[in-house]
C-alpha cells in the first residue's frame, strides 16, 4: 500500500514562524525585479521625454500665429463636418464612385482569398511539411512587412499608375495577410484528428475538405470580411494616391485640387456610411454563423 | 487463422534506445487482445506500426497476406480502410455532427473527388445510421460532437471505425479519459464487437483489471519488449509487477475483481 515517508505535519513548517524570511531591506520590497529589460525600458522612456522637451523648446514657429492657426483649423473642421455640400459631384455620381471603390475592394479580396486559400494550406503546420510551411510563412511575412501603397507603386512601374496597379498591389498584400490568417485557422484543427482520418484511409484532399475546412469555416469567413473592410479603406486611399478610380479620387480632387471643403465633408460622410453598413453586415453574418454552424 | 503477424518488429526514434525491440506475436481473427505496460513502453508505437502511421525500422508485419511495410501508397490506403482505429481523445471533428463524423470512416473507400465533395451513397448513409442506432446514439445523430459527453464521443469514434467494415480495430487507450461508468459501456461494446461481429481488437489499456476482465489474451510490454503473452487467467500478480517493472504488491490492482466478473 502507499506509504508516506515523511509525516504530513512537517508541511506546516513552511510558514513565517519557521525561518521563512523575506530577504532584502526592510520597507522597500520591490515586487518587480530590476532586470536588464526593465532598465532598458526606463532609459528609453527617459531619453524620449528629454527629446520631446528639447524639441518643444527649440521649435521654430516662424510667423505662424499658433492661436490663429488653431482657430482656422477648427473653422475648417466645422465647414467639413457641419456644412457638407456638393458642387461638382452629384449624389448619384458619388454613390456610383463608392460602388467602384467597393468593387475594387471586392475584387482584391476575392483574388487574395483564392490564392491565400491554397497558400494557407501549404502554410498550416498540421497539413504541410515543416520546411514548406517555413518557406510560405517567411515569404508572406516579407510581403506583409511592406505597406500596401508601396506594392501598388512597385507594380505601377509595370502596369502604369491606375486601377491595374492598384488591383495587383492590393491583391498582393491581401494574399500575404489572408495566408497567415487562413493558415492559423487551419491549424486550429488538432493534428490528432487528421491522424485519425488518415488512419482510416482518407487522403489529404479529403481530409482538407471534410475536416479542416468545416472546422475553420467561421474564422476564415471573419478573416476574409475583416480584410474586405481593410481593402475598402485601402481602395479609398489608392483612388487618391495611385489614381485608381473611385470615391478616393474624388476626395483627392475635392481636397487637394479644388480645395472644396464642403465636398470633402460630404464624401467623408458617404464613406463613413458605407463603412458602417459593411461593419453591420459583417457583424450580422458572424453572429448567424456562430448560432447556426455551417 | 492468423489475421495479423508481427515478426521481430523493431522501431528506433532518434537516439539509441529502441521504442520496440524485436516484437513478435500473431493475432487470430476475432480475438480481443489487450496490450498493457507502463507509459512509454511502446504500446502506442506498436499500434501505429500495424497500420503504418509510423514506419518500422526493422522486422515484418503481415496483415492477412499483405506485407504492411512494402505497400505502395494506393495499397496502403486500402490496408487502412480495413483497419479501424479509436483513440483516447476520440479525435472527432468537433464542429461536425455525429453522422458526418461517422461517415468520415467511408472516405477511404472513395475517389478523391467524391470524398472532397462529401458524396456518400444511400447504402453508406443507411449503414452509418444503423451503427449509430446500435451504439445507442439514435437521438444525437444530428448533434454537433462538441455537445456530447466523453462516453458518447467515444461511441461516435467506435461508429466511425465500424462503418469502415474493418477486419480489425486498433484501440489506443479507449477509456483512459472516461469515468468508470462510461468506461464499462465502451468496454462492453468493444467486447460485443470482438465476440459478436468477429472483428479483431487490439486494445492498449492502462487498467490491468479491465484488461483481465474483457480480453481473450493479454500482451505485456516493457521497454519495447514483449514480457508476457498469454491468457488473462495465467497473469499473476508477480508477472504484472514484472511488466510494470515494480516491486510486487505495490500496484493498485484489484485482483478480486477478476473472479467477480
Amino acid at each position: 500500500m502507499i506509504k508516506f515517508e515523511e509525516p504530513i505535519d512537517i508541511w506546516g513548517q513552511i510558514s513565517p514562524e519557521h525561518g521563512y524570511t523575506v530577504h532584502g531591506a526592510a520597507g522597500a520590497l520591490p515586487f518587480k525585479p530590476l532586470n536588464r529589460q526593465a532598465l532598458a525600458m526606463r532609459i528609453f522612456l527617459l531619453v524620449i521625454s528629454l527629446l520631446t522637451i528639447y524639441a518643444l523648446l527649440t521649435i521654430d514657429y516662424r510667423s505662424v500665429d499658433v492661436a490663429k492657426a488653431a482657430a482656422d483649423t477648427l473653422n475648417n473642421l466645422k465647414i467639413i463636418f457641419l456644412q457638407p455640400d456638393t458642387h461638382r459631384l452629384s449624389l448619384r455620381d458619388a454613390f456610383y464612385e463608392v460602388v467602384i471603390t467597393m468593387g475594387l475592394a471586392f475584387l482584391t479580396t476575392l483574388f487574395g482569398g483564392v490564392i491565400a486559400f491554397f497558400l494557407g494550406l501549404l502554410g498550416a503546420r498540421n497539413l504541410a511539411p515543416k520546411q514548406v510551411t517555413n518557406i510560405v510563412k517567411g515569404f508572406v511575412a516579407f510581403i506583409r512587412a511592406v505597406p500596401t501603397i508601396l506594392w501598388v507603386l512597385i507594380f505601377a512601374v509595370a502596369a502604369g499608375l491606375g486601377s491595374a496597379a492598384a488591383v495587383i498591389g492590393m491583391t498582393f498584400h491581401s494574399v500575404s495577410y489572408l495566408t497567415k490568417a487562413y493558415a492559423e485557422s487551419f491549424e486550429e484543427l488538432d493534428r490528432s484528428v487528421i491522424e485519425a482520418l488518415s488512419a482510416s484511409g482518407a487522403n489529404w484532399w479529403q481530409i482538407v475538405f471534410q475536416a479542416v475546412i468545416p472546422s475553420a469555416a467561421t474564422s476564415i469567413l471573419s478573416w476574409t470580411f475583416l480584410r474586405y473592410e481593410i481593402n475598402f479603406a485601402n481602395a479609398v486611399a489608392m483612388g487618391a494616391a495611385a489614381g485608381a478610380a473611385g470615391i478616393g479620387f474624388d476626395l483627392f480632387m475635392a481636397g487637394g485640387y479644388y480645395f472644396d471643403l464642403r465636398e470633402v465633408g460630404l464624401i467623408t460622410y458617404i464613406i463613413l456610411a458605407f463603412a458602417m453598413a459593411l461593419e453591420a453586415v459583417a457583424t450580422g453574418l458572424k453572429g448567424r454563423i456562430r448560432q447556426n454552424p455551417r | 487463422m492468423a489475421l495479423l503477424e508481427l515478426k521481430n518488429v523493431t522501431k528506433y526514434y532518434a537516439g539509441p534506445t529502441p521504442a520496440l525491440a524485436g516484437v513478435s506475436f500473431t493475432v487470430k481473427e476475432g480475438e480481443f487482445v489487450s496490450v498493457i505496460g507502463p507509459s512509454g513502453a511502446g504500446k502506442s508505437t506498436l499500434l501505429r506500426c500495424i497500420n503504418r502511421m509510423i514506419e518500422v525500422t526493422g522486422g515484418e508485419i503481415l496483415f492477412g497476406d499483405l506485407a504492411v511495410s512494402k505497400l505502395k501508397r494506393r495499397d496502403l490506403r486500402k490496408l487502412r480502410t480495413g483497419i479501424g482505429m479509436i483513440f483516447q481523445h476520440y479525435n472527432l471533428v468537433d464542429r461536425l455532427t455525429v453522422i458526418e463524423n461517422v461517415l468520415h470512416g467511408r472516405l477511404g473507400y472513395k475517389s478523391t473527388l467524391a470524398g472532397v465533395l462529401g458524396l456518400y451513397s444511400r447504402e453508406e448513409k443507411m449503414q452509418a445510421f444503423n451503427i449509430i442506432k446500435i451504439l445507442g446514439l439514435g437521438e444525437q445523430v444530428y448533434q454537433r460532437c462538441d455537445q456530447l459527453s466523453g462516453g458518447q464521443k467515444q461511441r461516435v469514434g467506435i461508429a466511425r471505425a465500424l462503418v469502415q467494415n474493418p477486419k480489425m480495430i486498433l484501440c489506443d487507450e479507449p477509456i483512459a479519459s472516461l469515468d468508470p461508468n462510461a468506461s464499462k459501456i465502451i468496454m462492453d461494446y468493444l467486447k460485443k464487437i470482438a465476440n459478436g461481429m468477429g472483428i479483431t481488437l487490439i486494445c492498449n489499456l492502462h487498467q490491468v483489471n479491465v484488461a483481465l476482465a474483457y480480453s481473450d489474451r493479454i500482451i505485456g510490454i516493457n521497454k519495447g519488449k514483449v514480457v508476457y503473452d498469454g491468457p488473462p487467467g495465467k497473469l499473476t500478480a508477480d508477472l504484472t509487477s514484472e511488466i510494470y517493472g515494480t516491486e510486487s504488491g505495490e500496484l493498485i490492482v484489484d485482483w478480486g475483481e477478476r473472479y467477480a466478473s
